[in-house]
């Protein structure tokens, strides 16, 4: 379901190298889970052999507050107290927004993960993609959707934009031109 | 209809050999195939084709010219399924002859699955081609002298590798017969990168001119096994001089084979009416010439007479110098690790575009002095950073149909006095651009004059202008890979600011090549290099999506 002030993402979490366990490398069964700070967005299955060097190449669909300015990956494992996050990395929303590059621009990222004392942890590696809305299936109820601005021809520069069609992503670049 | 006098300057041009000023060269795809090439062999895949070089010859051509006779050029079509002839590469201009044998080869990928049929044109050249690319001649402008057909294979599969058939008119057109024939000669070509240059001259030749002293230039041959030889390349012809000195001579491993090879070398007086004397000439290896080098002796030409009879002459020949050297070709060293090799690019036709970025900081030395890495000699003599445009240039020219291509300058004084990290090499405000290497090097030549040396070494924005260059591009949907060349003397300022810049970039289709000239300490260069597996860190915590950076020493 649409919410008036999101945008859709495809992220695919592709990998992660040399995560270890308190030093020692992972054995197997990591995953990653992928969140805002207020909400969890999604998990990968378990790598039930990939030990330190995890691979899922799982591609999900997400939507973020148009306001986010980070999302967070963490890669976890299963321990017997429950998952325990190996490390963490916060991937600004900035790295794939805005620049020259066009909005739909299939960006390649990875990230020093860092554990829970600060310590580094290996590296993610994802993918980022910023889906452009689908107008006609749009189930909003906004009366301010304009279908077919054409974009980039917008004057405006970053911030909200009264006036900007529902499910949009806010990207800055996006009215630059 | 033929031309009355045929170019006689372009004809005296230096041909074959490694180092050409680029608008004599012509060289046909090499620069491509190397890329698809080694992209193959960085993959560990099979190689499904092999690299071949054709060298054409004709005897007997229809003579078009008036008064003298036609100056033919050879080009070769691939013909695709649908009929249409594709360019695959083209000889150089002979000059008056109707027998000609053409230096420049033709590249072809043999690929051993599929039926490759060819198809060879000749044409007499009309308009004058001195200092023209080659690659520009307008055919339908020219003389057509004949056309002949084959399959990549026959000429393979020949004795000999060589395939000789009759020219014929372009079908459907009612001409004359009797056009002449075209042997079409074939060899595997190996990717070696060992080149040697060499600097001759001659003393006391003959003397074949009645008015005026000899014209002499010299022809390199190899000879083949069948006995017979193929020329491999000729000198620039020196004007009215017995004892003539040539210009450095570089010939990769490719074209001599070993160095126990034995050359011949002769020696003509160029004549323009095509029909050059033989001065004299000798039979040695380059193992031999380098001996010769060593020894400061020379060895004197012979020639045969009539009667069969070699008589040894007064002309000597002497190598003065001797180098024997790796020859970097840039594409060996734009390879990336991770995800997205440029060569990924270029395979899907993505098209290759240079930028190129020079060092003005102090520590080059003042370019008036002499041991300055940015002094310009008057005697003609390229500094480290006039050789490393020069060399990109030649590369740029296979892949860069218009030439132009963006050049900064970086740690320098402008003109209105405030230090700049990238700043228009060619001292415009509004564009960037500069028009092949001519126009790189004077906007080179005349930025030392306008701009001060200052510092620091920073490459941050730089690579910031060539990612936003690059990225713009990603979004006109356009296949472009950007390669940004670096040339610094030196030792970086601000690394993290670098490897920020770097890490931002890394996803997209931009490598940059950092030429190091003199022997500064490059260890820092060697760290962005990253070739030891260590991805670059931003300062926040993103990391390289892959390897961007390449370092060279120069």
């Amino acid at each position: 379901m649409f919410s008036m002030a999101s945008s859709t993402l495809e992220i695919t979490v592709i990998s992660g190298e040399d995560i270890r366990n308190n030093r020692k490398p992972v054995k197997k069964n990591a995953f990653a889970v992928i969140r805002t700070d207020s909400q969890p967005l999604c998990r990968t299955e378990m790598d039930k052999d990939g030990g330190s060097y995890p691979y899922w190449n799982e591609k999900h669909n997400v939507e973020i507050p148009q306001l986010a300015r980070f999302i967070t990956v963490e890669v976890q494992c299963k321990t017997s107290a429950g998952d325990k996050t190996l490390g963490m990395a916060r991937i600004p929303v900035s790295d794939f927004v805005g620049g020259f590059v066009p909005q739909s621009y299939l960006h390649f990222l990875s990230y020093r993960l860092r554990n829970s004392n600060g310590e580094r942890n290996g590296i993610i590696n994802v993918s980022v993609k910023a889906k452009v809305p689908e107008y006609a299936a749009s189930s909003c109820s906004s009366t301010a959707t304009t279908i077919g601005v054409p974009f980039g021809k917008t004057p405006c520069y970053g911030g909200v934009v009264p006036g900007v069609p529902v499910g949009a992503p806010i990207m800055k670049q996006y009215y630059q031109g | 209809m033929g031309n009355y006098y045929s170019d006689v300057e372009g004809g005296k041009q230096a041909v074959g050999g490694v180092q050409q000023s680029p608008t004599a060269t012509n060289n046909n795809n090499a620069g491509h195939n190397d890329a698809v090439e080694f992209f193959y062999r960085s993959r560990g895949l099979h190689q499904r084709f092999a690299r071949v070089e054709l060298s054409l010859s004709a005897i007997n051509l229809r003579d078009r010219d008036i008064i003298s006779k036609s100056d033919p050029m050879a080009v070769v079509y691939a013909k695709n399924i649908d009929g249409k002839l594709e360019e695959l590469g083209r000889t150089e201009v002979i000059l008056n002859s109707l027998n000609p044998t053409w230096i420049e080869k033709v590249t072809v990928a043999f690929q051993f699955e599929i039926v490759q049929p060819l198809v060879f044109h000749v044409y007499d050249v009309d308009t004058k081609f001195h200092n023209i690319p080659l690659k520009t001649l307008k055919l339908k402008d020219q003389d057509f002298l004949g056309e002949a057909t084959c399959v990549l294979s026959e000429v393979l599969t020949k004795q000999n590798r060589s395939l000789t058939l009759n020219l014929r008119s372009k079908i459907g057109h009612v001409g004359l017969r009797n056009l002449g024939v075209l042997t079409i000669h074939a060899e595997e070509t190996v990717a070696l990168r060992r080149v040697v240059e060499m600097m001759l001259h001659c003393s006391y030749l003959d003397n074949k001119d009645i008015f005026s002293k000899s014209d002499p230039f010299l022809r390199i041959s190899r000879i083949m096994e069948s006995g017979g030889s193929i020329p491999i390349c000729k000198t620039e012809v020196v004007n009215n001089n017995l004892n003539p000195k040539w210009k450095p001579l570089c010939l990769s491993v490719q074209q001599f084979g070993s160095k126990d090879n034995p050359l011949i070398i002769e020696c003509f007086d160029f004549n323009s009416s095509g029909k050059h004397s033989l001065i004299g000439k000798l039979q040695k290896s380059v193992a031999d010439l380098e001996k010769l080098q060593e020894g400061r002796s020379g060895e004197n030409l012979t020639i045969t007479s009539h009667h069969g009879h070699k008589k040894v002459l007064k002309g000597e020949l002497f190598v003065d110098q001797f180098c024997e050297k790796e020859q970097y070709s840039f594409l060996d060293y734009v390879s990336c690790g991770f995800e997205l090799n440029f060569l990924d690019y270029v395979s899907c036709g993505f098209e290759l575009n240079f930028m190129v970025a020079v060092d003005f900081t102090a520590s080059n030395g003042n370019p008036q002095n002499p041991d300055s890495l940015h002094y310009i000699d008057p005697s003609g003599q390229l500094n480290s950073y006039q050789k490393a445009i020069m060399e990109v240039g030649e590369v740029i020219q296979f892949y860069d149909s218009d030439r132009r291509y963006p050049a900064w300058g970086f740690g320098g004084k402008t003109f209105d006095g405030t230090i700049s990290h990238c700043f228009n090499l060619n001292g415009s405000a509004g564009s960037f651009e500069v028009e092949g290497v001519e126009g790189n090097m004077s906007a080179y030549a005349s930025a030392l004059h306008n701009v001060t040396l200052a510092g620091p070494t920073l490459f941050g924005q730089v690579i910031k202008t060539a990612a936003q260059i690059a990225s713009q591009y990603v979004s006109y949907n356009s296949k472009k890979y950007f390669i940004l060349l670096i040339i610094t003397d030196g030792v970086l300022t601000d690394l993290q600011e670098t490897k920020d810049a770097l890490v931002k970039a890394s996803d997209l289709p931009l490598s940059i090549l950092i030429v190091g000239v003199r022997g500064a300490d490059f260890g820092q260069m060697e760290v962005l290099d990253a070739d030891k597996g260590q991805r670059l860190e931003s300062s926040t915590d993103r990391v390289a999506t892959r390897d961007i950076v390449q370092f060279v020493p120069m």
